[in-house]
This record gives C-alpha cells, sequence and structure tokens, in this order.
C-alpha cells in the first residue's frame, strides 16, 4: 500500500510541478543555472569515465576474437555499437542518477527541512514548479549532448588504445566505426536519454521534497532516490528496447 | 484582521487543535504562547494554508481563506509576510537577492526600484553592509533580521513569526522584538507571534492567547498576565525562579 501511495504522492507532485509557474522569466533563466550546473557540471567525469569504457571494450573485444574467420574491424563496430546502444545512454544515466540525483534530493530535502520551501509557498509561488521543473526541463535538454560527447568520446578512447598499442590497426578500427551505421541506433539512445533524464531529475526530486526530519532524513532520502531512480531506469531501458527495437 | 473560526485538525487520532477560535487585530502585535506541542505552529501554519484545517474557517480581512481556489490563496499570500523560527533564507542566494526575491516574483518593479526596496527594508533592520553576504556568513540575530527585511520587502498587510527570538541572546531578542513591534505599527500590520519568550509577551503582547493542549485556554493582555488567575498559565510563564519572584514582589 505504501508503495501505490508514493507512486501516486509522484504523479501528484509531477502535475503541480508542470503548472503555470508564477513568473516565467525567473524560470527561464532558473533553467539556464541548472543545465550548467547538472549538465555541465558532469561533462568532466561523463569524459573520464567514457573514454576509458571506449578503450577497456576495445580492448576486450579484441583480446576475446581469436578465429581468424571474425574480421578486425569487428573492434571497432563492437566498441561502437556497445557506446551507442547501451553504455553511453544507460550506465551514464545510472552515473548521473548517483552524482545528479543525490545532489538534488539533498538540496531539495535540505531546503525542506529547513523550511525554506515553506518560504517559497508562503510567498504565493508554487514551489515544486520553481524547484522542480527547471532541473527537470535542464536535464532533458542538456543530457543529449552530454551522451553524443559520451559516445563520441568513448569510440576516441578505443582509437587511443588502437594508436598506442597496436591491438588493432587504425585503419580497421575506423572502418570498424563506420561498418553497417545506422541513424537509428542515435536516434534510440537519444529517446532513452530524454526518458532517463526525467527520471533522474524527478525521482530524486519527489525524495527531496517530501523529506520529513532532519539531516539523517535528508541522507537516507538521498539514498532512496538514487537507488529507485537507477531500478526505474533499468525498467524502462528495458521497455523502450523492447518497443523500439523489436 | 485576521479571524480563526472553530478550526480543529488531527493527525491521525491525536487531536492536535481543537475548536480554536480567535481574533488577530490589525495594527497589533497578537503573541501566540503555549509550552512545546500545544499546537501553536500547527494552528499557524493552518493560518497561512501550509496545512490545511479539518474544519472551521481562516478570514482575512473577512474573505475566507479555506474555500479559496489557488489563484485567490496565491493573491492573499502576496499580502503575507512571514518570519521562520530558522530564517529559512535561500542558501544560494546573497542577503540582498534574499530581500529581492518575493519583489521579482511578485512585483512590476523595474530592477533600480527593487534594488532601493531592498536598500530600505535592509536600512529598516539595520543591516546597511550585509548585501553581499550569504546566509551562512551572518550571524543567527543578522539571519533573523534578513528574515524580517524579506517578510516586509512586499509592505504586507499580515506579518507571522514563528518564534523569532529563539537561539538569540536576550539583547539580541529585545532588539528583534522591538523591530517587530516598531514595523507593526508603522505600517498598521496584523501582526502574529509565535513565541516561548516570557521577555517577548511582556514588550510586546498587545494581545497574548495562550494554547494548551490543542485548546484556547486564555486571551489577554500582557498587562492582564501578572494577575492571571489561570493555573496552566501560570505555571508556563511563571516556570522560572526569576519570574516568580517577579510576580511575587507585584
Amino acid at each position: 500500500m505504501n508503495f501505490f501511495y508514493k507512486v501516486g504522492e509522484y504523479f501528484m507532485l509531477i502535475s503541480r510541478t508542470f503548472q503555470k509557474p508564477t513568473k516565467a522569466s525567473i524560470i527561464r533563466g532558473q533553467i539556464l543555472k541548472e543545465m550548467d550546473s547538472l549538465g555541465l557540471g558532469s561533462f568532466g567525469i561523463i569524459t573520464i569515465i567514457s573514454v576509458f569504457i571506449g578503450a577497456v571494450i576495445t580492448i576486450q573485444t579484441s583480446s576475446n576474437i581469436d578465429s581468424a574467420l571474425i574480421p578486425a574491424y569487428t573492434v571497432g563496430f563492437t566498441a561502437r555499437q556497445s557506446m551507442i546502444l547501451e553504455f553511453s545512454p544507460t550506465i551514464i544515466a545510472l552515473i548521473l542518477a548517483g552524482k545528479v540525483g543525490s545532489n538534488i534530493t539533498s538540496e531539495i530535502g535540505t531546503m525542506r527541512v529547513t523550511e525554506q520551501i515553506d518560504a517559497i509557498e508562503i510567498m504565493g509561488i508554487n514551489s515544486a514548479s520553481f524547484l522542480i521543473m527547471p532541473k527537470i526541463t535542464a536535464a532533458m535538454f542538456i543530457n543529449p549532448f552530454l551522451v553524443i560527447w559520451s559516445m563520441f568520446i568513448g569510440m576516441f578512447g578505443g582509437y587511443l588504445v588502437s594508436y598506442f598499442t597496436g591491438i588493432v590497426s587504425i585503419q580497421d578500427y575506423i572502418y570498424g566505426l563506420q561498418y553497417d551505421f545506422d541513424m537509428f541506433s542515435v536516434q534510440y539512445a537519444l529517446v532513452k536519454t530524454v526518458f532517463f533524464a526525467f527520471i533522474i531529475t524527478s525521482i530524486p526530486a519527489y525524495f527531496g521534497y517530501n523529506v520529513k526530519g532532519g539531516a539523517l532524513e535528508v541522507g537516507k532520502a538521498s539514498t532512496q532516490g538514487v537507488v529507485a531512480s537507477s531500478i526505474v531506469i533499468l525498467i524502462v531501458n528495458y521497455l523502450l528496447t523492447q518497443m523500439l527495437l523489436i | 484582521m485576521i479571524e480563526l473560526k472553530n478550526i480543529s485538525k488531527s493527525f491521525g487520532d491525536l487531536k492536535v487543535i481543537d475548536d480554536i477560535s480567535v481574533t488577530y487585530e490589525k495594527g497589533k502585535t497578537n503573541l501566540i504562547i503555549g509550552a512545546s506541542g500545544s499546537g501553536k505552529s500547527v494552528l499557524t501554519k493552518c493560518t497561512v494554508g501550509l496545512i490545511e484545517p479539518d474544519s472551521g474557517s481562516v478570514l482575512y480581512s473577512g474573505e475566507d481563506f479555506t474555500t479559496m481556489n489557488t489563484n485567490q490563496r496565491k493573491q492573499i499570500r502576496k499580502e503575507i509576510g512571514m518570519l521562520f523560527q530558522g530564517g529559512a533564507l535561500f542558501d544560494s542566494m546573497t542577503v540582498a537577492e534574499n530581500v529581492m526575491f518575493p519583489l521579482k516574483m511578485h512585483s512590476e518593479m523595474s530592477a533600480s526600484e527593487m534594488s532601493d526596496r531592498v536598500d530600505e527594508c535592509l536600512e529598516r533592520v539595520n543591516l546597511k553592509d550585509a548585501h553581499l553576504k550569504y546566509p551562512s556568513e551572518i550571524s543567527g540575530g543578522m539571519q533573523k533580521r534578513v528574515g524580517i527585511a524579506r517578510a516586509i520587502a512586499l509592505k504586507p498587510k499580515y506579518l507571522f513569526c514563528d518564534e523569532p527570538n529563539s537561539g538569540l541572546d536576550p539583547a539580541t531578542s529585545i532588539l528583534i522584538d522591538n523591530l517587530i513591534k516598531e514595523i507593526t505599527i508603522e505600517n498598521q500590520i496584523t501582526t502574529v507571534v509565535i513565541t516561548h519568550d516570557m521577555n517577548s509577551v511582556m514588550e510586546i503582547g498587545d494581545k497574548v492567547i495562550f494554547i494548551y493542549k490543542g485548546k484556547k485556554f486564555w486571551e489577554g493582555s500582557k498587562d492582564n498576565i501578572f494577575n492571571t488567575e489561570v493555573k496552566e498559565l501560570a505555571d508556563l510563564v511563571f516556570a522560572s525562579n526569576l519570574m516568580k519572584s517577579i510576580r511575587n514582589k507585584n
């Protein structure tokens, strides 16, 4: 029963979040600020993780190909497909669920326990719209760019490994990257990214917005927000994959 | 003027507010006193709509707040200023930005007009040089004063103060009390102060409402408190030896 109560409460919060904002010009400024904080603030970690994962996929694929019947360009092909189809949209979303999600829950949760949200409400401002809507909108807009960057930099990681170790020739690796490329796989990844951006901002925001108590409860809510959004990402990933690829 | 008529509120089986009716008068500091857990904060949250009462009505200048739709409530809330116990200043904003926030959200003022109003409000609370400081960089007393400045920025008709003196030294407490009193008289605001502080009761209590176990137990002015025969009120007000000795001397 508690689960259904929370789901209902979540959807009620979302409906409040997307009501007409008190002052649109202020919200536009907030969205830009959140793009900087949630999106550009994650640029560094996404770059580091993607370049290393791209490199590791390249090494693992190369070391597991022991048949002469499998062409060498398979390494580049596998690196590309892994990055585009799953790593960049889904694993990056899970990483951001931890980084961005915990940040959102603790920020909004602290505002709740220190009565800052009450202060916003008392001023006649829709606090859900003011605090949560800019975060969701900013993430849904900026995350696709982060994911495209992750795809590119991941494949570049594989290129670097090929160049410095010679486990596969640069020509074969690049040919593999280009081989049988279907633009739909990028579109599929971006559709997933937009859904995941909604999840990794709205669910932690819900946990922060409804926190009761003090610092301990904010910490617990932060963990719950990350766990819940990670699970929802995995479920939605499965459903979208089945809907879009089968 | 704010009128509360037969307000009741329960959480589960626990009745926190039991049929309270009270009138907060314009141009006066109306104090709500009571022991911890007596229902003072819940009553105030019911008054400003942060908690919905189970029954009863709240009338702001004769208009029933409890039956208003969201937009109508928004209009009333523009006329409400509130000082929270912990200040509730926005951590991410400077002092000036905190005071400017309600102006940005609700007024049609130009940037320079808003800036002038911020200066005026901060000057009124004796904080001329704190514009660029963040809440974490100023003392508790200063935070309370910024909270007052933010609460009066839109020139409210109603001002609510939740334990404005908690955590402050006696001298700063008196400063805050006097500030609230002066602002109330100057702007003819209906001010409601929740307090535990008996110094405040004696300093600024134009009208005092005593809440005991969720019920309104007593109502009067600060002058009547000294001679009260109500045991529950006397136990609260004269709990300390100092207050007992003052009472006995009188």
